[in-house]
């Protein structure tokens, strides 16, 4: 009977972990062979301008730039903010008050991120549009500042347990040659923490790469690279806006359909790579003191 | 510069960024507050949407929205914590260690629309379901699955070998020490990830608008395979109707009413973790 009981016990275990090992391998198996006849048919027409189903034209250049685009806008905005917040949540908040702040900044990582796409197109898309007067405040711009505001937290969170979880006595040794506050934190803290830093922002790299709702409803999802490109802010395109807006239309089994899957692979590439590589990176860089 | 000088522009800049991002997140709260409290009432939480949404209140959506999570729940619970329990307890080789953490790190990377594919083309097309808010269910298990995982094996790697080396010297099978010794602390840990999960799934749009819900006419689902409406979905569609004042002040209820529904499952797991942090071995 007991060998029989840990029998059963071990195999519920087993098929647990191999169901979990099969959904993954499922899901990007299932993508990939959909998005199979695009790759195939389309082939490195995928790299130009137009995208127009009813033609069989799949060009996906404007959907990467305005990717790109987006998140460069939030990584600019997010990182430099998140950090220096990091570093006063870390070294100059009392630490009684810390563990309230880091709690509060938490709750705030889980707000959905459709909300954000709301209070976009209530609030700040018509400030966007009579702040730089243009016709419509859904520009590529606009969907950045929200999705900054997005990761904002995760890179607080994450980045302040890294500095935090120096040991106190690089911070004293450092007073003690002399240091101002300024350069502990620049001079020794930093450098320290400086690998977790980065994997923080990758992870937040990858968020908002992946994010779609807010993006979707502010982005303006029109397919083009603005004239001239640096002129962000206009309408554009991203590749999960795209997704968003026109997976529901296209029919199954359709060579619309393929592209939007072949777009849906690349991105899903692109993110996986950038989320293993930073397990990878990070954890290599764990110390042991 | 002198080094004084430079030491009061770091301060002054760390000062006006943490200043800046506080006001920014005070100020999301706040709107959300503000804006949805003038949208809910009694009336609001208990009648259904009219007119596509711009009129009456959200009480059908609420529905969708928690079996949408319940069911995500219990399909990702329990093999959640068998994957816990397998990673820690059985697999002994190095490098099945790693194969299933690049998994666990692959599926928690997923970005959300591509589950929403993923589920229109395997179940909708393949497995011809339909558009049902079971299968939405299953795929937002699968998606809060790596963080029930991580959360549940955490707290069994906390739990000392000495423990099971007792037990084992007691005489108990490998599975009697499971369930008498990893369970109920991994049982524990799962449910704060389950929380977390959770906190996660309810919010979720792009996964389930394809596969799981419906915007207008649907009620209380009565077999597996019928379509819901969901609070998120719901915000989406009156966020396209922004230029109807009525319809977007709906929109700003629902969220606060969504809004509150993750802060419960997250302030929740906050309180376990604060909680269960503090067991010593």
């Amino acid at each position: 009977m007991l060998v029989f009981q840990n029998k059963i016990g071990k195999g519920y275990v087993l098929a647990s972990t191999y169901l979990c090992i099969a959904v993954t391998l499922l899901i990007f198996l299932i993508l990939f062979w959909n998005s199979y006849p695009a790759l195939s048919t389309v082939g490195f027409d995928l790299f130009t301008m137009t995208w127009n189903p009813a033609k069989d034209q799949f060009g996906v250049l404007s959907m990467l730039f305005g990717t790109l685009a987006v998140t460069a806008i939030a990584l600019l905005i997010a990182v430099p903010l998140g950090i220096l917040t990091a570093i006063f949540t870390s070294e100059i908040l009392p630490n009684r008050y810390r563990l309230y702040v880091k709690s509060a900044i938490e709750l705030l990582a889980g707000i959905p991120s459709i909300i954000y796409g709301l209070i976009g197109i209530a609030l700040v898309s018509p400030w966007i549009a009579t702040l730089f007067e243009l016709s419509s405040g859904r520009t590529l711009v606009t969907a950045g500042i929200l999705l900054a505001v997005m990761i904002l937290p995760t890179i607080i969170t994450l980045t302040d347990d890294a500095l935090h979880n120096i040991p106190q006595q690089y911070r004293e040794t450092s007073k003690g040659l002399g240091l101002y506050p300024f350069e502990i934190i620049q001079k020794t803290l930093v450098p320290i923490a400086k690998r977790n830093i980065a994997g923080a922002v990758l992870l937040a790299l990858g968020r908002a790469l992946g994010e779609t709702m807010a993006v979707m409803l502010l982005v303006g999802s029109i397919d083009k690279i603005p004239e001239p490109f640096y002129n962000l802010l206009s309408p554009g395109q991203t590749i999960t806006s795209k997704l968003g807006r026109e997976v529901g239309e296209s029919a199954f089994g359709s060579l619309h359909f393929s592209a939007l899957n072949a777009i849906g692979f690349l991105l899903l590439l692109l993110v996986i790579t950038l989320t293993i590589g930073t397990q990878v990176y990070m954890r290599k860089g764990i110390r042991t003191v | 510069m002198s080094r004084a000088l430079k030491n009061n522009v770091y301060n002054t800049l760390i000062w006006t960024a943490a200043v800046l991002s506080i006001a920014i997140l005070v100020f999301l709260i706040a709107t959300l507050i503000w804006k949805g409290m003038g949208a809910i009432s009694v009336g609001f939480l208990t009648s259904a949407s009219e007119n596509f949404g711009s009129e009456g209140g959200i009480l059908y959506q609420i529905i969708g929205s928690l079996a949408l999570t319940l069911c995500a729940a219990v399909c990702s619970f329990p093999i959640a914590l068998g994957v816990a329990i397998y990673k820690s307890e059985y697999v002994k080789s190095k490098v099945f260690q790693n194969i299933t953490d690049t998994i666990i790190y692959s599926l928690n990377g997923i970005p959300s629309i591509i589950f929403g594919i993923f589920g229109l083309i395997f179940f909708v097309n393949i497995l011809q379901t339909g558009v049902s808010w079971f299968v939405g269910g299953i795929i937002l298990a699968m998606m809060i699955l790596p963080t029930i995982i991580l959360a549940s094996h955490q707290a069994i790697r906390s739990i000392p070998n000495s423990y099971r080396e007792n037990a084992q010297a007691l005489g108990l099978t490998q599975w009697q020490v499971i369930r008498a010794v990893i369970f109920p602390r991994g049982i524990n840990g799962a449910f704060t990830g389950l929380l977390l999960g959770l906190a996660r799934a309810i919010g979720e749009t792009a996964p389930i608008m394809f596969i799981a819900t419906a915007f207008s006419g649907v009620t209380v689902p009565r077999t597996f395979l019928e379509p819901v409406s969901s609070l998120p979905t719901h915000i989406l569609a009156l966020a396209q109707q922004a230029t109807n004042p009525q319809a977007l002040q709906n929109a700003w209820g629902s969220s606060l009413v969504l809004v509150s529904l993750v802060f419960i499952f997250s302030i929740s797991a906050l309180v376990r973790r604060i909680q269960y942090s503090k067991i010593n071995y």
